[in-house]
């Protein structure tokens, strides 16, 4: 019965296949949708370990963690240096990663921060930070030295040794330029999937130089009357001061500050710490919660993506079932071919029913071969495009119980119109008028 | 000579209709008989027809085919013995379009346990295609797709699925009148050298009294009908 059913369906290939992509493209979409979701949840996960507590002034801890990890968004509070001194000397302490943003390449953050941040910053299952060709600040003896991200130097082109200049602010286009200060790339990243691929990492020193905050003795007379803008978020008396102090600090105010202890069950205590500091409003997260926290957050927008594929597999499924049922009609004399030759009605139902499920199988097949096709060729697409991570690994339980669900809506689905035609071989019997 | 079909003081009318289509007080079918059923258009031939083929039942009176009372079985047991017993051809239109000549003729087989048990040990195919061969069907046109024949030949292909397996009864439903008169008389004298070959039961129904003299019984159903409501559609 099941051969009959394909043959049946093959003779009318013409609309079956319009079926069959229907159901592989809601296929591809609810699991590619699902794919996503897992991947981008874990590579969210992923993004920082290793790091105990983040710090920044006041703020929501959202927009900490976007800015400190994504390096998204712009915080409009900083902490001062001072803050960052007391921070490094509280006990259980074992090492502190600074960082101040704000400025920008051609779109890419620039994070200015320490060599630290090679040393220390782990991601995935503590994984470190690697370089893929040169080394950190402290092979140049500049302060005008960069490090790239993997995506980044391969978005702009740059290699070990080259020219960059770094843009005010943090838009695409600049219309202030830091081109008084090349900076020289002194090292670029190997690819981690996180945010750090995108980043622009400089000194400290470096940001303090092209902000004027930080002014190196033999620099102090020329620069004086050169540099004549400032930062937003640095007020001018400290210009003024910084030029006038010996042992002035790289820069004034930071972002954030990445802190990790010697015992992570410090955490907490430390947490309650720096909160309640006096001589600035400060406050740290944990980035485990944080992202968790973010990531509920997020749940919605993933939820009304998965009910739009949930939608668009329904689409797929009422296409075949309207294919089934205009079928019928012109398929009467079939049914009577069948009925003569001792098909009872149950035989024809199953012919109906068989033939909706070779359908859907065949469309969710194609799907999922579409997904393994996107995600092994269209990887390095989507990836350099979307910012998205996937890989091809073997499909999970849940996927598998979406492909059940499908097939077996659909052949839920088919027995209307198996019914259907059960009835009108009832009825019709062995004449029917053509 | 055993009975095939017999029908006792049937009474047959449609759900809502306001006389009976059909009132048959007696009709008889010997086995092996060749009989001509005519009847004009609408006069209730096909009604008869799915009467004894078990497709629909009978509110009063007997149908018995072989020896069964269709009132008594089931609609399982009425298709499982019209897939055993009864061959039908139709007016035109018997094969599936998408499958082979061949393929249309042992599809008979595929709901029918006793016709296949009938061939005596020789697979479908094999006998499908000697019946196919005996019809005039050459062995390339077998395998062409049913919608690719003429409808001559799709005829015969139907007498041959109907004949596969030797059920005891052939319906013919007015299976000749999409025919020319040289193809009709030609598939008319095949269909009865297989049914004489075979020992089956022929019935076969026409509004075509031309066809008559081919037959050594003919059946005028105006005359076996009782049934008023029939007579003037």
């Amino acid at each position: 019965m099941f051969k009959l059913a394909l043959a049946s369906l093959w003779n009318r290939r013409g609309s079956v296949w319009l079926t069959v992509v229907a159901i592989a493209v809601s296929t591809l979409l609810l699991l590619g949708v699902e794919r996503i979701r897992v991947q981008t949840q874990e590579n969210f996960a992923n993004t920082i370990s290793g790091t105990d507590l983040i710090v920044g002034a006041r703020t929501g801890s959202t927009e900490l963690l976007l800015s400190s990890v994504f390096h998204i968004g712009n915080l409009s509070n900083t902490l001062n240096w001072n803050s960052y001194q007391y921070l490094q000397q509280l006990p259980g302490v074992d090492w502190h990663i600074p960082m101040a943003m704000g400025d920008s390449v051609q779109g890419f953050p620039v994070i200015a921060t320490t060599d630290a941040l090679f040393e220390h910053f782990q991601y995935g299952s503590k994984q470190s930070l690697q370089f893929q060709s040169g080394g950190n600040f402290a092979t140049h003896t500049n302060f005008t030295v960069a490090v790239l991200g993997a995506e980044a130097a391969a978005e702009l082109g740059k290699t070990i040794n080259q020219p960059l200049t770094i843009s005010h602010g943090t838009g695409d286009i600049s219309f202030s330029d830091h081109d008084a200060h090349p900076f020289t790339v002194a090292g670029v990243l190997a690819r981690t999937g996180t945010p750090i691929d995108r980043g622009v990492f400089i000194p400290l020193q470096g940001q303090g130089l092209v902000h004027g905050d930080y002014l190196p003795a033999t620099e102090v007379e020329t620069t004086h009357s050169a540099e004549g803008h400032a930062h937003e978020q640095h007020a001018h008396e400290h210009q003024q001061e910084s030029a006038n102090e010996h042992s002035a600090p790289p820069v004034y105010t930071l972002s954030a500050v990445l802190l990790g202890l010697e015992n992570r069950a410090y955490a907490l205590r430390l947490q309650r710490v720096i909160n309640t500091y006096d001589e600035e409003a400060l406050s740290a997260i944990m980035p485990g919660l944080a992202l968790q926290n973010f990531w509920r957050t997020l749940n919605l927008f993933e939820r009304a993506l998965m009910t739009i594929s949930v939608l668009v597999v329904i689409t797929g499924l009422l296409g075949m079932l309207t294919t089934l049922l205009a079928s019928l009609r012109e398929r009467r004399r079939e049914m009577a071919v069948l009925r003569s030759i001792g098909a009872g009605p149950v035989t024809i139902l199953g012919l109906l029913v068989c033939e909706a499920a070779a359908v859907t199988i065949v469309g969710a097949t194609a799907g999922t071969a579409a997904l393994y096709a996107v995600l092994i060729f269209g990887a390095d697409a989507l990836q350099n495009t979307l910012g998205i991570q996937v890989t091809a690994s073997v499909l999970t339980l849940r996927e598998i119980y979406l492909l059940a669900a499908i097939i077996g809506a659909a052949i839920i689905l088919s027995f209307y119109p198996a019914w259907r035609a059960y009835r009108n071989a009832l009825a019709d019997g062995l004449t029917v008028k053509l | 000579m055993s009975t095939c079909v017999e029908l006792n003081r049937l009474e047959f009318s449609w759900p809502g209709a306001q006389s009976a289509l059909l009132s048959i007080p007696h009709l008889s079918l010997a086995r092996g008989e060749r009989v001509l059923l005519r009847g004009a258009s609408g006069s209730g031939k096909s009604t008869l027809l799915s009467l004894i083929a078990g497709i629909h039942t009978t509110a009063a009176g007997q149908v018995n085919v072989l020896g069964h009372d269709l009132a008594q079985l089931s609609q399982h047991q009425r298709d499982r013995l019209r897939a055993n017993e009864i061959g039908y051809i139709f007016q035109q239109f018997n094969l599936l379009p998408y499958l082979s000549a061949l393929a249309n003729v042992t599809l008979a087989c595929q709901f029918a346990p006793a016709r296949r048990h009938r061939l005596q040990g020789h697979s479908i195919e094999a006998a499908a295609e000697v019946l196919l061969d005996r019809l005039g069907l050459s062995r390339s046109q077998q395998q062409q797709p049913a919608h690719q024949l003429s409808v001559g030949q799709q005829q015969r292909v139907a007498a041959a699925r109907a004949l596969l397996g030797s059920p005891a009864l052939i319906i013919a439903d007015e299976p000749t009148s999409a025919l020319d008169q040289a193809h009709r008389d030609d598939f008319i004298r095949l269909l009865f050298e297989a049914c004489e070959a075979q020992d089956t039961t022929l019935l076969f129904v026409t509004h075509d009294a031309t066809l008559a003299p081919h037959f050594p019984r003919t059946i005028e159903l105006h005359e076996l009908n009782q049934a008023s409501g029939a007579a003037h559609v």
